[in-house]
């Protein structure tokens, strides 16, 4: 029982990370957090479901077709609506892209309406039983897709010019400019890499929790409740903050009340800032006068 | 650079004629537009009370929706148990929603600032929705609570003109309320906290006090603002205080222009007409509304007061960047 719940967690968790850490890679870079991201998510999946049932695509090259449209959407957003009120306050950036959110929301509603669309799995391999304990083929890709991603990232941001590059941006806009980097450009890059994440995401969700035009609602505030704990920013903070909330979820709706599952992630959210304002893993800023 | 207009408060008394030419609304409506128009004054409190939050005091806090949500339930939970006319429970709904901006008042003294602030914030709303569908002995569950209107004084409160007039008395007052608080020595340290809140402090102002005061102030605003929801839809339901809910209540903000308090009612009006006029576009509404939000965002960053603003200094700010 407790193995199953915990596996259970940690194959739903891998879903929360995803998000999370594609969440996290917008922020990093661009020092805006996207509340338009879960529809980033539904849009990807959507994408993804047209190509693979409307017009039979293979799994695969579908999917990649719908995470470069992504990254592409990803990009004009950032190009054409963030971009020009880049300089205003930041409820106005968080705003545009709840906006644009709604809008692909509108979008999906209008053209395959508010019913819930069965998505085919990725893989039709049978459930793996070991011993008591059971998990499924998507699972342990999806569980895959992250440990890579993760891994990949890490690289890109602590080992390579790119991740200086990122830093260097993060510090100070200005400072980067003066050295050469085009800022607005690497803005529209890491929103395109961010969106396209995020479609990732919505491939691998959707078959588990079907298809719709709100899916992306709940996936974001479990993201951002995995970015909170894991302190805003940290790449393996997210990851590991979205499998433990995975694994939490599982624990109280099995042992204390399934009306729990629902509320773990914001419980979480207000004890864990209560006790550490910055999360689990956040470092404190020091403000200049 | 932070510059006032000293003229400014003589020529925007003329806003003062808009409450006394509304009082001939309900002679010009029938039933279903005297009902948007009330739902109108409703969501301009309800703008009022967010915008000091996120505007004033510039701090990304998420909780209106909350705060409206508490005003909602806390008005019709105590009215039906003690038998209160609804008139009593308004101030009820103040007070509780007080409460919460007290509560949320403490998440960001305690340190929790901007993406955080919005995500506690927004915790702590869904936290109260989901207490209203599983606290279903006193909040009725997921079929919410009917509103009691046993006794109202002899005021026939079902009436939309009724509501109509006690609204826009209890509208202009904390209009009146909200303007007088950021005329003073308080409001001027609401936006001081806003521009700098390092410099506030330095200057021997109480900057905890002063973010506790523009929560609880807002709390009790937008916590009325819910008691007069809860009468104008007769029902409580946990799904009115949802995350739609919140978002739409942000676009007025924005849209009325951010921090305005003429903005406020302006975003209110546009907005809650808005969908009204898409009715004749079944599916079509989330995508012009984000159409719209984006529009705005991007033509008119200082919202509809901003454009306003341009004509008549009576929709300018007092106090802003240049």
């Amino acid at each position: 029982m407790f193995l199953q719940l915990t596996l259970s967690g940690v194959s739903q968790g891998a879903l929360y990370a995803l998000v999370a850490l594609s969440l996290t890679v917008i922020y990093r870079s661009t020092s805006i957090v996207n509340f338009g991201h879960g529809d980033f998510v539904m849009a990807g999946a959507f994408l993804a479901y047209v190509l693979v049932i409307g017009l039979g695509v293979a799994y695969l090259p579908a999917s990649i077709i719908a995470i470069v449209a992504m990254f592409l959407l990803g990009v004009a957003f950032s190009r054409g609506l963030i971009r020009p009120i880049r300089g205003g306050p930041h409820i106005g950036l968080a705003l545009m892209s709840i906006a644009f959110g709604f809008t692909l929301r509108g979008i999906a509603a209008t053209v395959w309406g508010r019913d819930v669309l069965p998505m085919p799995r990725v893989f039709n391999i049978d459930p793996i039983i070991i011993g008591p304990v059971l998990i499924t083929g998507n699972a342990l890709f999806t569980i895959g897709i992250v440990a890579v991603l993760l891994a990949a990232f890490f690289t890109l941001l602590h080992l390579t010019d790119i991740g200086k590059m990122v830093q260097a941006v993060h510090q100070s806009e200005r400072g980067a400019r003066l050295i050469g980097i085009n800022v607005g450009r690497f803005h529209d890059f890491s929103w395109g890499v961010g969106a396209a994440l995020g479609a990732v995401g919505g491939i691998l969700i959707a078959p588990v929790s079907l298809l719709h035009p709100d899916l992306g609602a709940g996936f974001l505030i479990k993201g951002f409740a995995a970015m909170t704990l894991g302190g805003f920013g940290s790449l393996g903070g997210a990851v590991v903050a979205g499998l433990l909330l995975g694994v939490v979820e599982q624990y109280a709706g099995a042992y204390i009340d399934t009306a729990m599952i629902d509320i773990t992630p914001y419980l979480l959210i207000i004890i864990v800032l209560a006790v550490r304002p910055l999360g689990l893993f956040g470092r404190k800023v020091v403000v200049k006068v | 650079m932070v510059t006032s207009a000293p003229t400014l408060s003589r020529r925007s008394r003329i806003l003062w004629l808009v409450p006394l030419l509304a009082l001939a609304i309900p002679a010009a409506t029938n039933a279903y537009t005297q009902f948007i128009v009330n739902a109108m004054l409703i969501y301009t409190l309800a703008t009022l009370g967010f915008t000091l939050v996120i505007g004033s005091l510039g701090q990304l806090a998420f909780a209106n929706t909350a705060f409206f949500g508490i005003g909602a339930y806390s008005a019709t939970i105590i009215g039906t148990a003690f038998g209160l006319p609804w008139l009593l429970t308004v101030p009820v709904a103040g007070l509780f929603g007080a409460l919460g901006g007290f509560l949320a008042s403490a998440a960001a003294l305690r340190g929790i600032r901007l993406y955080y602030l919005a995500i506690v914030t927004l915790a702590f709303g869904e936290l109260m929705r989901w207490l209203y569908i599983h606290a279903g002995v006193v909040t009725g569950g997921t079929d919410g609570l009917p509103v009691p209107l046993e006794q109202d004084f002899g005021l026939s409160l079902t009436s939309d003109n009724v509501q109509f007039y006690i609204f826009l008395v209890i509208t202009c007052l904390l209009f009146a309320g909200t303007i007088n608080l950021l005329r003073s020595r308080i409001g001027r340290a609401i936006i001081a906290v806003r521009e700098n809140e390092l410099a506030t402090a330095s200057l021997g102002i109480p900057t905890s006090r002063v973010i506790i005061m523009a929560f609880v102030w807002s709390g009790f605003v937008v916590g009325i603002a819910g008691s007069m929801f809860a009468l104008h839809v007769g029902h409580v339901f946990p799904e009115s205080f949802g995350l739609t809910q919140l978002i739409i209540g942000f676009a007025m903000v924005l849209v009325g222009g951010l921090g305005s308090v003429a903005g406020a009612a302006l975003g209110a009006i546009a907005l809650t007409a808005l969908p009204e006029l898409l009715r004749a576009f079944p599916g079509m509404e989330d995508i012009f509304f984000g159409v719209v939000v984006m529009a705005v965002l991007l033509a008119l960053p200082k919202g509809l007061a901003g454009l306003l603003g341009r004509f008549s200094p009576a929709f300018q700010q007092r106090y802003h960047r240049n």
